[in-house]
């Protein structure tokens, strides 16, 4: 099965407002992420994902299953981790994982070996026997990660999964996401932090007021909230005449001067680093650095939220 | 439904209804309730209980509290079971799991059960042990596991009515009150319909206050313990007002089930057909 996940035309009416029709499908092996402004819909989608909410109307099928009506079999290799976890606050890491582990039908001899290489995976090993309540925010963020991963899922649903979590933590993560897919695994995951979402996720999908305003790459959406996309340059000591040469070249839209360097537009589709770099030297100008400029992703979320507002 | 999950859930919820300080709170009073009176009556050397009655005096412990004070407890265990999970946002996380919403519920409701029987078998322990203490060796215990179950399965009526209102409501507080509510209406209207009865002898009224469901509650044990105590046991319990409204067990036993039946069927329904909701306070 290729699809683990597909909305067709899947809707929650909420009454006052009503998030989709929804339809995408999220194939075996991608890291999705979901982005959207506060109550546009990410959580609803995960929740419809998960079975926890039934669509008014529409589908919503999880490896291939309805999540809601066959849902213990749909959930099988499937690890959730909710955005500001709630966790049984009277329970210890180990309890929780133990609990959880029951949930899976996980062996007891498995488990007692599984969790503490798990606990010590996440980062909270020293923890292990602390009651949940006690632990820091970030802890309980990674605990929440921990139980998702407890029963090696080939699917990990993460909703916000980076929150609360320390630098040193994030990278860690990272690196254990990148591993899970290099694995074979997939991951949905709804974020608002867009550099975490741009460097971990393979494709995104915007939703706005309850639709799915744009999906692709991360490469699609900046091209088409933009219109294009934008080259840093960093340069060593030039004139203007620079500028004039870059702009000449097929495919530029706009080249702005900007602090220690330009920032050059180009066409949709286009991928003109190289040129740039060529007319650069070729000039006798010092190339720094160059390459796509980090704000262009933001740039793009703000873009395409603001034009739906609009 | 797979057995071990429903397991795993009932454990949780002894766990978790345990770890709650007014379900403690209320083992504690318990336990003061069953074993000072014995330590009071005992040091003022009160000569009201003559020495005949020294080794039944357990069945005041056994009987007094099993009306009034075990439905209080069900609906407290009970009434946050549910809802309590979604006020915490504690649901969400595992029934994202591949369980069955059956699995969960059952499991639930299993747990405020087993929770309720320990509560039940230690008052029976600790007054048998604090009349024990206080007057003596106790007499005529053979009965005492009867009657501890037959008190266990009539908590089922308020635990599953308390669990019925948690799942509907989804708030704790106004579940608790609500389910209080339903045990204290039907205390009282009984009480009413009874003095009524004693006042016009319409035997319409008894058969109302029969139909409530405190009575079965209370008559239940009474009526399963009462044919196996001597006579001096049994005139304890009259000098005390304990007294049966019903006098078929197996009546008794009937309005139980169906009491417990439709409030745990009508949450299961319910839960069955709801979304599961996100933290809500």
């Amino acid at each position: 099965m290729d699809e683990l996940v597909r909305f067709d035309g899947a809707a929650k009416d909420y009454g006052t407002k009503t998030i989709g029709p929804l339809s995408f499908s999220v194939a075996r092996g991608s890291i999705v992420g979901f982005l959207g402004p506060n109550g546009a819909g990410k959580s609803t989608s995960i929740r419809l994902m998960l079975g926890l909410m039934r669509p008014s109307y529409g589908e919503v099928r999880l490896r291939g299953l309805d999540p809601v009506k066959h849902h213990s079999r749909a959930l099988q290799e499937v690890g959730y981790s909710p955005e500001l976890p709630n966790l049984q606050t009277f329970l210890s890491p180990v309890e929780l994982l133990t609990l959880v582990g029951k949930e899976l039908s996980i062996d007891a001899h498995e488990l007692k070996e599984r969790i503490p290489r798990l606990l010590e995976t996440i980062g909270i090993a020293a923890y292990s026997d602390t009651k949940i309540g006690k632990l820091s925010k970030g802890m309980v963020q990674r605990l929440s990660v921990a139980q998702a991963l407890l029963g090696s899922p080939s699917l990990l649903i993460l909703d916000e999964p980076m929150i609360g979590i320390d630098p040193a933590g994030v990278v860690h993560f990272r690196e254990l996401f990148r591993g899970f897919v290099s694995g074979g695994g997939t991951i949905v995951m709804s974020s608002h932090i867009m550099s975490e979402v741009e460097s971990l996720c393979s494709s995104v999908m915007l939703i706005h007021s309850g639709r799915i305003v744009s999906k692709g790459t991360i490469k699609d959406f900046i091209e088409s909230s933009l219109g294009g996309r934008t080259v840093r340059v960093e340069l060593g000591p030039h004139d203007d005449s620079l500028l004039g040469k870059i702009r000449a070249i097929a495919g530029v839209l706009r080249v702005g001067a900007s602090e220690g360097g330009l920032d050059v537009a180009v066409e949709k589709g286009r991928d003109l680093r190289g040129e740039i770099s060529k007319e650069v030297v070729g000039s006798g100008v010092d190339l720094l650095s160059i390459g796509f400029s980090r704000s262009e992703f933001d740039d793009a979320y703000v873009s395409a939220t603001r034009s739906e507002v609009d | 439904m797979n057995l071990a999950k429903v397991w795993a859930f009932a454990a949780y919820e002894v766990r978790r209804a345990s770890a709650r300080k007014k379900v403690l709170a209320l083992v504690v009073i318990t336990i003061l309730l069953d074993t000072v009176p014995y330590y009071l009556l005992r040091t003022s050397r009160l000569s009201v209980v003559p020495p005949t009655d020294y080794p039944y005096l357990w069945v005041t412990g056994v009987f007094v509290l099993q009306g009034f004070f075990f439905p209080f407890i069900a609906l407290l265990i009970s009434a946050g079971s549910m809802s309590e999970e979604y006020e915490q946002g504690t649901a969400e996380v595992l029934l994202s799991k591949p369980v069955s919403r059956d699995e969960f519920l059952c499991g639930k409701f299993l747990g405020g059960f087993i929770l309720m029987s320990v509560v039940i078998i230690l008052n029976s322990i600790l007054t048998v042990c604090a009349a024990t203490f206080a007057f003596g060796p106790q007499l005529a215990l053979q009965v005492l596991p009867l009657v501890a179950l037959a008190q266990a399965f009539s908590s089922l009526v308020f635990l599953s009515v308390a669990f019925l209102s948690g799942e509907l409501i989804r708030r704790s507080s106004l579940s608790y009150i609500v389910a209080s509510a339903v045990f204290f209406t039907s205390y009282i209207v009984g009480l009413y319909l009874r003095v009524i009865f004693e006042f016009t002898g319409d035997p319409l009224y008894q058969t109302f206050s029969l139909y409530l469901p405190t009575t079965p509650v209370s008559s239940l044990p009474l009526l399963l313990g009462q044919s196996q105590l001597p006579a001096s046991a049994v005139s304890i319990l009259q000098a005390l007002g304990v007294a049966t409204a019903e006098k078929s067990a197996l009546f008794s036993v009937a309005l139980i089930a169906v009491y417990a039946l439709c409030a745990f069927g009508a949450a299961r329904t319910y839960f069955n057909r709801v979304d599961v909701s996100k933290k809500v306070t």
